[in-house]
């Protein structure tokens, strides 16, 4: 069937009738002068969407607003920085000898290596010093990628110490401790650099009346918490899941003291494969209460416990 | 959710693993499994997990987890429904937990791109005691006509080291409308040459030239002798005059170009925002003399207001201009034709248009002006927003401005009343030039 739609088209109107001239059209012209007929700037509002590295940082890469004078807390936490810089720049020291350093492998001499080595250590320090003090998330974030550069090896299969000071190279349980407390080190600096960079913008909003913040002292203090109560969980933890290959066979000791023997005593067990097994079956554990969706029950449980009382 | 801070942790903590692996580099391991510990314990404990736990929304979410997704409710109160442009709207925010803890929110009630906030924020951090509420005000400028919509609510809720967040938008809306701002006109000269004699001429309860008796008032000097009422001047021994109720004169026509065309320039200045506005302003005065206001918005539709008296008119008419959206590109011809058979013969019609991109429009006015109507058009210009806004460079600028000068000229010919509106050019004055004083 046929079915007859009315035209959009209006020339009929104009059947018989003079069209005159009138204004030619803006696009037209604007494309014969050259200057381009694209949506103008200010037509379209302007969002701010972070960038992946500004996501990071927790903050705009180049500051387009410039940070107001850093407050108290700011200053406490870049001070906080400070030290635990020097800190992390000794360990790093510490535990990256030169062997083994991708340096050592493309010149084969220690001696380059280890100058290397220190080159980005020492750089690491000092674009963390600067970026913390300057508030700038440039120099922080390279400062991240030189420390994780530093501490990545491609050899050796146990942890060694450039300097071994307190004699720790024959205590496995303690050098394994201060790899621990130096990956916590490393990521609360990575906290910390960042948490310098939030409070500033969030300082900074505040007192540009950006955000208004309802009881600050309690949400900074929930932050200060959090900065001491994080590290000690998650050192307290990790040493728990990297001796997992030691508590497993406490378990099948249980069921079978000759196996549990016969584990104790395996290599493959105390090796980094061990460590690995370990850790994949506590993440398997963590894994199977997530699914479980445990977070939501425990939620629900504390707000149920608070509820009644 | 993660947030890239921890997914970026998380990427490398795996990548650490998987080289301490391959490496048979004990101490990589180490480290990521400390970064992956790190991580899990901000995921499980951290505070957060009574907002959805996959940052679903709420109408999909279903299952146990939703009781927790309620806890957290938002309603909101706007000062006024309707306001003018450039003016204030307060917005109050009551947050309320139901839950029984305390909870660390952050708080975003989403506004109007285009509304500057004025006073207060509408972007909040704060902790919201168990089973507590709190208010939130905040005051912001409507600079743009238009129909707006505050809303939804977008609460946030984050562990303190921002690597896992979860987001809710809790979908309160208010909506509410900007009127296009007026100007204050003392006098349009505008008038109609024909006087409106269909049967049933409206009386207005205000003096003028008109039939009905209004009131009695002392003489003036000046006041025609044949007003004089001689039986109260016998009565009362003063020289008292009578006075007439004036009668609707004139049905006005108010033609408002709205196509795409009509926005170029910036968004603040450009040809509809000052034909809107032009067209309030001219619609309030004319109703505010007792005259009948129609207005025709013409885009990618015609959209008329049907003439009519009265403050109810006028808030009609408010409504229509603040919905005017820059879309299409209806010829004036058609409009024409279409309201021709429709509107009185020498009633006066105020053309507000741009004249750009129609080439029907000398025809259009021309089929006006044969029929004897008063056409007044005030045509702000789009090519000075433009060169103001340094868009368009001098060349082009002059090229385009002769073009319009001509047609200008040629619809003056047509004894078209036409003002070439410039841009700080104020209404009163625009329409003063355009009647030719």
């Amino acid at each position: 069937m046929t079915v007859s739609r009315p035209s959009s088209d209006t020339a009929h109107l104009y059947d018989g009738k003079t069209v005159r001239s009138a204004a030619p059209s803006r696009k037209k012209i604007a494309g014969q002068i050259g200057t381009g007929s694209d949506i103008p700037k200010d037509a379209i509002p302007q969002v701010e969407i972070p960038t992946f590295i500004e996501s990071l940082l927790g903050g705009p890469l180049i500051p387009k607003t410039k940070f107001l004078p850093p407050a108290k807390m700011v200053q406490n936490l870049q001070l906080g920085v400070y030290g635990v810089l020097v800190a992390l720049s000794l360990m790093t020291y510490m535990i990256s000898p030169s062997e083994g350093t991708i340096w050592y492998m493309i010149t084969g001499s220690l001696g380059i290596a280890t100058i290397f080595q220190l080159i980005i250590i020492a750089t690491a320090t000092g674009t963390g010093f600067w970026g913390t003090f300057q508030r700038d998330g440039r120099f922080t974030l390279v400062s991240h990628l030189l420390f994780i550069l530093a501490i990545l090896r491609f050899a050796s299969s146990k942890v060694m110490l450039s300097n071994d000071m307190f004699e720790l190279q024959d205590k496995p349980f303690l050098l394994s401790a201060l790899v621990v407390f130096y990956a916590v080190l490393l990521i609360m600096y990575f906290e910390l650099t960042n948490g310098v960079i939030r409070y500033s913008m969030l300082d900074t909003s505040i007192r540009t009346n950006e955000v208004y913040v309802m009881n600050p002292q309690k949400i900074v203090g929930k932050y200060h918490r959090s900065l001491l109560i994080n590290p000690i969980i998650a050192t307290l933890l990790a040493t728990f899941v990297l001796s997992a290959n030691t508590i497993l066979p406490f378990f099948v000791g249980i069921f079978s003291t000759d196996t549990a023997l016969r584990m104790e005593e395996s290599v493959e067990l105390i090796s980094v494969y061990g460590v690995a097994l370990g850790t994949f079956f506590v993440f398997c554990v963590v894994g199977g209460l997530f699914a479980l969706n445990l977070p939501t029950h425990l939620q629900s449980f504390r707000e149920k416990r608070a509820g009644d009382n | 959710m993660w947030s890239r801070k921890s997914a970026m942790l998380g990427s490398l903590a795996v990548a650490m693993y998987l080289l301490g692996l391959t490496l048979r580099n004990s101490q990589l391991v180490t480290i990521a499994v400390v970064i992956f510990v790190f991580l899990t314990w901000a995921a499980l404990f951290g505070g957060h997990a009574d907002v959805a736990a996959t940052g679903r929304r709420a109408e999909e979410w279903t299952g146990e987890e939703g009781a927790a997704l309620n806890s957290v409710s938002a309603m909101r109160k706007l000062s006024s429904a309707r306001i003018f442009e450039d003016g204030e709207l307060n917005i109050t925010l009551r947050m309320q937990n139901h839950s029984s803890l305390a909870k660390i929110l952050e708080v975003r009630d989403r506004v109007p791109e285009v509304m500057r906030i004025k006073d207060g924020a509408n972007y909040i951090l704060m902790e919201l005691g168990p089973r507590r509420e709190t208010f939130i005000e905040y005051t912001v400028e409507c600079p743009l006509r238009g129909f707006y919509s505050v809303g939804p609510v977008a609460v946030r809720i984050q562990d303190p080291f921002g690597l896992f967040h979860k987001e809710k938008e809790l979908h309160v809306y208010n909506d509410f409308l900007v009127f296009p701002k007026m100007e204050d006109l003392k006098d349009t000269f505008v008038k109609s040459r024909v006087p409106k004699i269909f049967t049933g001429a409206v009386n207005i309860r205000q003096p003028g030239p008109g039939s009905e008796f209004y009131s009695l008032r002392e003489y003036f000097e000046g006041d025609s002798f044949r007003a004089i009422n001689w039986s109260a001047y016998a009565r009362t021994g003063k020289l008292m005059v009578n006075e007439r109720e004036r009668d609707a004169v004139s049905d006005i026509i108010i033609i408002v170009d709205s196509r795409s065309v009509a926005e170029t320039g910036p968004v603040s200045r450009n040809a509809l925002v000052y034909s809107t506005r032009a067209a309030a302003s001219l619609a309030k005065y004319f109703l505010s003399r007792r005259d009948s206001v129609g207005v025709i918005v013409y885009g990618d539709e015609v959209v008329s207001v049907d003439r009519d008296t009265g403050s109810k008119q006028l808030y009609v008419i408010l409504t229509k201009l603040s919905g005017a959206v820059a879309r299409g590109n209806i010829p004036l011809q058609v409009v024409v034709n279409r309201i021709l058979p429709h509107i009185n013969k020498g009633s006066p019609i105020i053309f507000l248009s741009n004249l750009e991109d129609d080439p029907t429009i000398v025809n259009a006015l021309r089929d006006f002006r044969a029929r004897n109507f008063d056409v007044t058009v005030l045509t702000p210009s789009s090519l000075e927003f433009e060169f103001d806004a340094r868009r368009i460079d001098r060349t082009g600028y002059e090229v385009m401005k002769t073009e319009r000068d001509v047609l200008i000229g040629e619809l003056s010919s047509l004894g078209v009343n036409i003002m070439d509106w410039e841009p700080d050019m104020l209404l009163s004055t625009a329409l003063a030039g355009a009647r030719g004083f």
